[in-house]
Formats: structure tokens, C-alpha cells, sequence
């Protein structure tokens, strides 16, 4: 708890997380004044005409066409529409990928054999399954659903893996000896064990469903966010796509914010997995 | 030696072999048109590449990936760099960062594509932007995250610059850089194909939606796969490099992150 006296400006002596009224204060700050300043740069993109209008519309039409927007039903439908397949796809993936990972992790046999499949289906581009789905399901909510299905499924398989994976050696070794039936050991030392890890692969998915609906929704005419963009563009009416594309990143971030509180409230039994890898 | 490792191949390609030979079982005398035996999608395929300029659809897409991410790789470790190594910078910029982790990059491919045109350049460009923001990330994480043991050696022996950059930030950084990389390679292999089914006069996406339109199922199929193995294969050649350049990073004892200090892991900001 002790102030720091030297100025911020030194680097390294100041590395520890500010703590104090002041120091957030100024924090805060420094952050309104970097968005601030990408604010003037896009206006002075703008202004001096470097970008055409239909790429980077005036910041102020983009508000108040978004302030405009709000209101409407159409808004809400969209982003109802985008959400729910978000929300289908994104279901189905958990109920299979989170139990299938979670088995495949705690056996090392399976998790061997295993891997090359996996590794195959998570760095598959799952976008370009969307002509095959069309011919065979059709422009529909079920296609948008599938590819979400299909984008969410491998990295949780992959994160409830690495989490089962994750147990000590001296934790197996004690439930072998004292010989845990498997449902138990299951529900009380792989599944807690592999918490931290599968909650970052939901916090990612949850955003990677909502992006791959919007793309789904891009190039097909399925109704959505995305729709609502290509339309905004294809009236030459920029302001509109940006305010949509406000929409999604908003979306995204509150869903972000929102898994990261209720990640902190679940497991404040321990740490969060590391998000790199 | 060698019978183990044998014996690990064989343990991790059993069950993709398997895999591969029931759809071939399992499709062959398939009379779903949906559904074409996979030996038929597999003939498409070679016909495609001999006779029907597969192979220059493959080489469009694959040099505007490429272009694209070495471009992200240059402007999201220079920034990554400047950023990580200012503490001010980088609280500052965070919660710009966080809101642009949660913008869907596909969702400027119709913004580009319809001011730009169809072709190499606004294509390129989309995936150069879409890709620099992961390598940006990992980049800040990783240049932040070098012990501050090492950085308080490297100003007392007062390193210059360059040297530091090259033999100190950049190394400590490398990991999670190549973490940044392989995030990227995916969203651009993602960009590279939204843009081409969006719209584009040629490449794989093209590929696989002229196919889908005209109702040519094998073909589609045959693109869909050879996209896959794309997917793949360049995975694994990152891997092989990251191999390749971090192999002195498995040699040593991992470095102590948390014990470090105060970095507070990404996912953790909330409080």
C-alpha cells in the first residue's frame, strides 16, 4: 500500500497495477483521451477526403444514425435474428464438444489418438462449408445455426481437452489409490479441474458465434446484423452498415464483459486459465 | 528410438486413416445426390486442377493470404513492441483493443469490397487489417510480460536499443507472438474466403460458390476439402517454423510470469 512517488513516466518502477482514487482517475483518463483521439484521426480522414465516403462515413452521421436506429423494430429484429442462431449453435456445440473433450482429455489414449482429427476441425475455415450447407439445407436459420455449430464445437472439444488434461499427477495417483468410482471422480475432480479452461473456451465462443452468424448472414440472405450491413452498403448508405458494425462490436463486447464477471464469480476458487494458446 | 516414434504416429493417424476410409466405405455406392461417393470428389478435384484452373484460384487466394499476413505481422509486432514497452501506452489503449477484439472483421468485408471492387488489392488489405490485431495483442502481452528482472539487467548494462529490441524483446516475446500468428492464420484463411464468396472474379471461395450455384455438388465438395487441406497444411508449416525458432524456448525452464510481478492475465480486467 505504499504511494509511489516516482512519476509514472518511469517505466519499470512503476509496473505494478495502480491501485489508488488518483491513479484510476487518471487512468480512466488516459483512456477517454485515446478515444478521443482515434475519434479526431477518423474525422481527419474525413475531412481531408483520404478514404471514399462508402468506406469511412463522418463519425457524427454514424452516431445519429445509430441513435435513429435504436428505435426502430427492424434494429432489434436484427440483432434477435443474429442472436438466436448464435445462441442454437452455440448451445448444441457446448452440450456435445464440452462432455466429448472432457472424456478424450482424461484418457491419453483417446486424447492421442484423437488429436490430429481435432486439430484438423479447429483450423478447418468452417465459413467455407456455407456453399455445401446451401446446396443441402438451403438459405435458412438451420445452415446459420450448423456453421455456427460447426465454428464453436472444435475449440471447445479442444479447451475441455486441455483442461481434463491439466490434472496433477499427484491428484491421479490419489484418486487411483483410493479408488474413486469413475462417475465420481469425474464429476468432482476432472470437471472442477477443468473449469478455468473450459470457461475461456465458452468466453470465446460466445463471441466467435455471434461473428460467424454475422458472416453467415454477409453472403447468404439470411435476415440478421450482417444482412443489415450489405444493405446499408449495397443503398450506398455507409453510416448504416457502421452503426450495424457498432452494433456487433458492442454485442461482443458486453458478451465478453459479461462472461468475464460471471467467469470471476464461479471459479473465485481459482485463478482463469490463460487465454493465450 | 525409432519404434517409439513409430508407434506415437501410429497412435495419433489411426483414427484419422479410419476416419477417411469409412467416408469412402461408407459413401461408395452413395445414391444421395447430396452426398457423391468420395472417390468421385476426389477425381473433380484432379480434374479441376488439370482442366479447370483450380490452380490458379489456389494461387490467387494463397498470395493474398500470405501478402496479407506478412503485412500484419510487420505492422502488429512494430506497434505490439512500442505499445508493450509503454506502460502508459498500453493502459491507455486497452479498452480501444478490447472493443476491437469484439468487432467482426467479416463484417467490413461487404464495406470494402463494395467501395474497392472485386479484386487482389481491397481483398488483401482486409485481411492485413483483420490480422494485425491478434499479433498486436499477443505482442503487448508478450513484450509486458518479460520479467522485470531482465529488463532492470538490460538498464543497468545499459543495451542500446537495437540490441535490446533484437536480443531481448523480441525473443521474450516470440512465444506468444507465434500464439498471435496462428490466431491470425485463422482469421485470415476466414477473410480470404468470405471475401472471395462475396465477391471476387476468381479464387478458392469463388470456387467452391460458382460450383454451389451451379448446382455442381461433387465439385463443391472437392473445394470444400482442398480448402480444408489448405487450412491445415499451412498450420502445420507455422508450426514447424515456430519449432524451428522458439526450439531454445523449451530447452530452458519456463520463465516465472506470475511469480514476476503484477501482470494481471488478459482475462482478468474486470476487477
Amino acid at each position: 500500500m505504499a504511494t509511489t512517488t516516482a512519476p509514472a513516466g518511469v517505466t519499470s518502477q512503476a509496473r505494478r497495477a495502480p491501485r489508488g482514487t488518483w491513479s484510476r482517475l487518471r487512468r480512466r483518463g488516459s483512456q477517454a483521451a485515446f478515444f478521443a483521439a482515434v475519434l479526431v484521426v477518423w474525422i481527419g480522414v474525413r475531412r481531408l477526403d483520404l478514404l471514399p465516403e462508402l468506406a469511412l462515413p463522418d463519425p457524427v452521421a454514424v452516431a445519429g444514425e445509430f441513435a435513429d436506429l435504436v428505435t426502430t423494430a427492424a434494429y432489434w429484429t436484427a440483432i434477435g435474428e443474429t442472436l438466436r442462431s448464435a445462441v442454437f449453435g452455440l448451445g448444441a456445440a457446448i452440450l456435445v464438444g464440452v462432455p466429448v473433450g472432457l472424456v478424450l482429455g482424461t484418457y491419453p489414449l483417446a486424447d492421442r489418438s484423437t488429436r490430429v482429427v481435432v486439430e484438423v476441425g479447429r483450423s478447418f475455415p468452417v465459413i467455407a462449408v456455407l456453399p455445401v450447407l446451401l446446396l443441402v439445407l438451403g438459405a435458412n436459420l438451420q445452415t446459420k445455426g450448423t456453421v455456427v455449430f460447426l465454428a464453436c464445437v472444435f475449440p471447445l472439444i479442444i479447451q475441455a481437452q486441455y483442461g481434463a488434461r491439466s490434472l496433477s499427477a499427484a491428484i491421479e495417483e490419489t484418486v487411483r489409490s483410493y479408488r474413486i468410482p469413475r462417475l465420481l471422480r469425474f464429476r468432482k475432480v476432472v470437471l472442477p479441474a477443468a473449469a478455468p479452461s473450459v470457461m475461456t473456451g465458452l468466453r470465446l465462443t460466445s463471441t466467435m458465434a455471434v461473428l460467424v452468424s454475422i458472416g453467415v448472414e454477409i453472403l447468404t440472405p439470411v435476415p440478421g446484423i450482417g444482412g443489415e450491413i450489405v444493405q446499408g452498403q449495397l443503398d450506398g448508405n455507409s453510416p448504416v452498415a457502421y452503426a450495424y458494425i457498432l452494433t456487433a462490436s458492442v454485442i461482443g463486447y458486453s458478451i465478453n464483459q459479461l462472461s468475464q464477471v460471471s467467469e470471476a464469480r464461479l471459479l473465485a476458487w481459482r485463478p482463469p486459465a490463460d487465454l493465450d494458446d | 528410438m525409432t519404434t517409439s516414434t513409430v508407434r506415437a504416429a501410429a497412435l495419433q493417424l489411426w483414427l484419422p486413416v479410419l476416419v477417411v476410409a469409412a467416408l469412402f466405405v461408407a459413401t461408395a455406392n452413395s445414391g444421395s445426390y447430396y452426398f457423391p461417393p468420395l472417390t468421385e470428389v476426389l477425381a473433380a478435384l484432379v480434374d479441376a486442377f488439370v482442366g479447370g484452373g483450380l490452380l490458379d484460384d489456389l494461387l490467387f487466394s494463397m498470395r493474398n493470404v500470405l501478402v496479407g499476413l506478412a503485412i500484419a505481422i510487420v505492422v502488429g509486432v512494430g506497434l505490439g513492441v512500442v505499445i508493450g514497452e509503454s506502460d502508459r501506452l498500453r493502459v491507455a489503449c486497452q479498452p480501444f483493443l478490447d472493443l476491437m477484439r469484439s468487432t467482426p472483421m467479416v463484417a467490413f468485408v461487404p464495406v470494402f469490397i463494395l467501395t474497392f471492387g472485386i479484386g487482389s488489392a481491397p481483398k488483401v488489405l482486409l485481411i492485413a487489417i483483420g490480422a494485425t490485431w491478434p499479433i498486436l495483442w499477443n505482442t503487448i502481452a508478450g513484450v509486458h510480460g518479460i520479467s522485470p528482472a531482465v529488463r532492470e539487467s538490460v538498464r543497468s548494462y545499459r543495451i542500446p536499443a537495437g540490441l535490446r529490441l533484437r536480443k531481448v524483446l523480441l525473443p521474450g516475446a516470440s512465444p506468444q507472438i507465434f500464439a498471435g500468428i496462428r490466431i491470425s492464420l485463422a482469421v485470415s484463411l476466414v477473410l480470404m474466403i468470405v471475401s472471395e464468396i462475396y465477391g471476387s472474379p476468381n479464387g478458392l471461395g469463388n470456387f467452391v460458390l460458382v460450383a454451389g450455384n451451379s448446382f455442381r455438388v461433387t465439385d463443391t465438395w472437392a473445394g470444400t476439402i482442398l480448402i480444408g487441406v489448405i487450412g491445415y497444411l499451412m498450420t502445420l508449416v507455422l508450426i514447424a517454423v515456430e519449432h524451428r525458432v522458439l526450439g531454445w524456448a523449451r530447452q530452458r525452464p519456463p520463465r516465472e510470469r506470475r511469480a514476476a510481478g503484477a501482470r494481471v492475465p488478459a482475462g482478468k480486467v474486470a476487477a
